[in-house]
């Protein structure tokens, strides 16, 4: 065979040795262990640490949170809406408040040198869910947060763990009153209220169809001097409880004939400025959710002392302290008359 | 005449290079037949149980992953966006994301939807921020005939595009159903990108690799649940094993008509979606 074709023949024979030595060397082992791809990414890409833990890991040092939160409307498994911890207060794990995001798989993980978010700006967070828009489904409980709350933020009346507005002490009186046996006990308190209930020019406020647990709070409250009034802690001072509960189921008995509907009055509410009142209280001026009392068929200087007696904080009530909070002297009579325009006949 | 003269230098050198190649194709030969005897013998002691990745406390041969998005639940709040991001550490900015939201709002008298993501001018000066996620209400005045929110995210698909096309194997799907990059193995050249119908791939442009979805899979291999069907708050993303007849997923194709995005394509996805408009693909 010619010397140059041996060459070209040995020279063909190197090059495919030194590829396939090339590729043994440079390929990584596991290659082709499962497919065309290197087997050992699958365990590298698993090994990342986890930053979203799940609320039982918040549950092991905040179980009262916990507690409020799974007895509230945000833990509603069976309906399949749960806003867990982490959608708001962000991830437990692997997260550096000051320096963004940090490597997974040495992170530091809450508590040990990260301090999670407690949201302040409850406004913006509470409407990324409940801003009513366009798109969202009719389920989703959605609001217009400048009708719904003026300025204020969200967590001013709501607990943000358990959202639902419920004021314990206006639930529905445990022992129900017997109106009967009220009507025998309210001799003294017709001077002012009405033998109605119905205070047209009285100095009491009207107290016919109102709320029953609201009048029984009320009496409790001036009886134990929570609330105060020169004639009504001296009344109620010598009224039993027996009394208290059949003389409020008397007043909640009695009829306030109402002249207005709510559908009418929205648009009037809200050019009053009596938007959030309306959350409870309803355009019309009665208690939508039967906790808060009617406004209905009350003076409009009633209506407004109570206003100004709330933001003084004279008179105490959590909501209404922080709806009232640096309310004007104008702004109340305002709201007021627009409550006192809708009246008992 | 010697040699030295009649061919010069060069060709001396071109002699000496030769014959050490010689040398060193012969030792290469030597190595790789080593090699592959040992890899044979490896091999062969496996051979009754088929290797699977190892992976503490986790099988993937007996899992089947697959996800589903009930878009008549779908909020539009973005928590699951911006977990994604926490989660996965994506570039918190307006470009670049694993999973998105789509805005559909189909106007009085408008044939075609209006569609916006997050990542929309809008929407990132209502949210204030890049990193920060939020719809603005820009249709709240408008006459809407029909709006929705539909979540995307890569489809794993059951022929993936994608994986097809790239040129070094750094992107595959396991063989519980998840489609993954090796971020080692990547060369960036984009052609993933280019081939996914989807626009479910982008490139990051700091590590210089290509990224995805993977359906968090350092959280599904740990029994968790990937980080955005974790906080959706309204369940609008489930996410399951198909081997599993009563998983979340399972359940969900039984007992919803689910269709999948551009079935036309033959990629054949496992991202299941119920409530979508034909508009949505």
């Amino acid at each position: 065979m010619p010397k140059h074709i041996v060459r070209l023949i040995l020279l063909i024979v190197a090059f495919g040795v030194a590829v396939v030595s090339a590729r043994n060397f440079l390929v990584d082992k596991s290659f082709y262990e499962y497919g065309h791809y290197r087997g050992n990414a699958v365990a590298e890409i698993a090994r990342d640490k986890p930053k979203y833990q799940g609320t039982t890991y918040c549950q092991s040092c905040h179980a009262a949170q916990f507690a409020e939160w799974s007895k509230g409307v945000h833990d509603r498994t069976d309906i399949g809406k749960v806003v867990k911890c982490e959608v708001c207060h962000g991830p437990g794990g692997g997260r550096d408040p000051q320096q963004g995001y940090i490597n997974a798989s040495t992170g530091p993980i809450h508590p040990d040198n990260l301090k999670l978010a407690v949201p302040t700006d409850t406004r913006a967070l509470c409407t990324l869910c409940h801003e009513q828009m366009p798109g969202r489904p009719l389920q989703q409980a959605q609001i217009v947060i400048e009708d719904h709350a003026g300025a204020q933020q969200c967590t001013l009346c709501h607990n943000p763990h358990s959202p639902r507005m419920i004021f314990g002490s206006l639930a529905a009186p445990a022992h129900p009153g017997n109106a009967a046996a009220g009507r025998d006990k309210i001799d003294m308190c017709a001077s002012c209220h009405g033998a109605e209930g119905i205070s047209a020019g009285l100095p009491g406020p009207t107290l016919a169809g109102q709320n029953e647990a609201y009048l029984v709070e009320a009496l409790k409250a001036y009886k134990a001097g929570k609330r105060s009034n020169p004639m009504m802690t001296a009344m109620a001072a010598n009224v039993n409880d027996g009394d208290i509960e059949n003389i409020a189921a008397y007043f909640a008995s009695l009829k306030c004939k109402r002249t207005v509907n709510a559908a009418d009055q929205a648009a009037l509410a809200r050019k009053a400025g009596a938007s959030v009142c309306t959350n409870c209280h309803g355009a019309n001026g009665i208690s939508t959710d039967g906790m808060a009392p009617n406004l209905i068929g009350q003076s409009k200087d009633y209506l407004a002392n109570a206003l100004k007696a709330y933001a003084s904080g004279t008179r105490s009530n959590v909501v209404m302290f922080a709806l009232t909070k640096g309310m004007s002297d104008v702004d109340a009579e305002k709201l007021a008359a627009y409550y006192a325009s809708s009246s008992c006949k | 005449m010697d040699e030295k003269e009649q061919f010069g230098e060069g060709q001396a050198a071109r002699r000496s290079f030769l014959g050490c190649l010689g040398t060193a194709v012969v030792g290469g030969a030597a190595a790789v037949a080593a090699s592959a005897m040992l890899s044979n013998e490896t091999r062969a002691a496996a051979v009754d149980a088929p290797p699977v990745p190892a992976i503490p406390g986790y099988d993937w041969s007996k899992h089947h992953w697959a996800f589903g998005v009930d878009a008549t639940k779908c909020i539009g709040c973005l928590r699951c966006v911006e977990a994604c991001k926490a989660e996965n550490e994506v570039a918190p900015d307006a470009h670049h994301f694993r999973t998105w939201v789509e805005r559909y709002v189909y106007l009085e008298g408008e044939d075609s939807a209006r569609v916006d993501s997050q990542a929309d001018p809008v929407n990132i000066e209502a949210s204030g921020s890049e990193g920060k996620y939020r719809f603005a209400n820009r249709y709240k005045d408008a006459k809407v005939d029909k709006a929705f929110f539909v979540p995307k995210l890569c489809n794993h698909c059951t022929h993936p595009a994608c994986v097809q096309v790239c040129p070094t194997g750094a992107t595959f799907k396991t063989d519980d159903g998840v489609v993954v990059i090796d971020h080692t193995y990547c060369i960036g050249c984009q052609y993933c990108v280019q081939a996914c119908p989807y626009g479910a791939r982008f490139f990051n442009e700091a590590l210089k690799v290509t990224e995805k979805c993977t359906w968090c899979y350092h959280r599904i291999t740990k029994g968790l649940l990937p980080a955005c069907v974790e906080v959706c708050p309204v369940g609008a993303r489930i996410f399951g094993d198909r081997n599993d007849k009563q998983s979340p997923i399972s359940e969900f194709i039984k007992n919803n008509r689910v269709e999948v995005l551009k079935p036309e394509t033959g990629n054949a996805p496992n991202v299941f979606y119920v409530g979508i408009d034909k508009e949505v693909s």
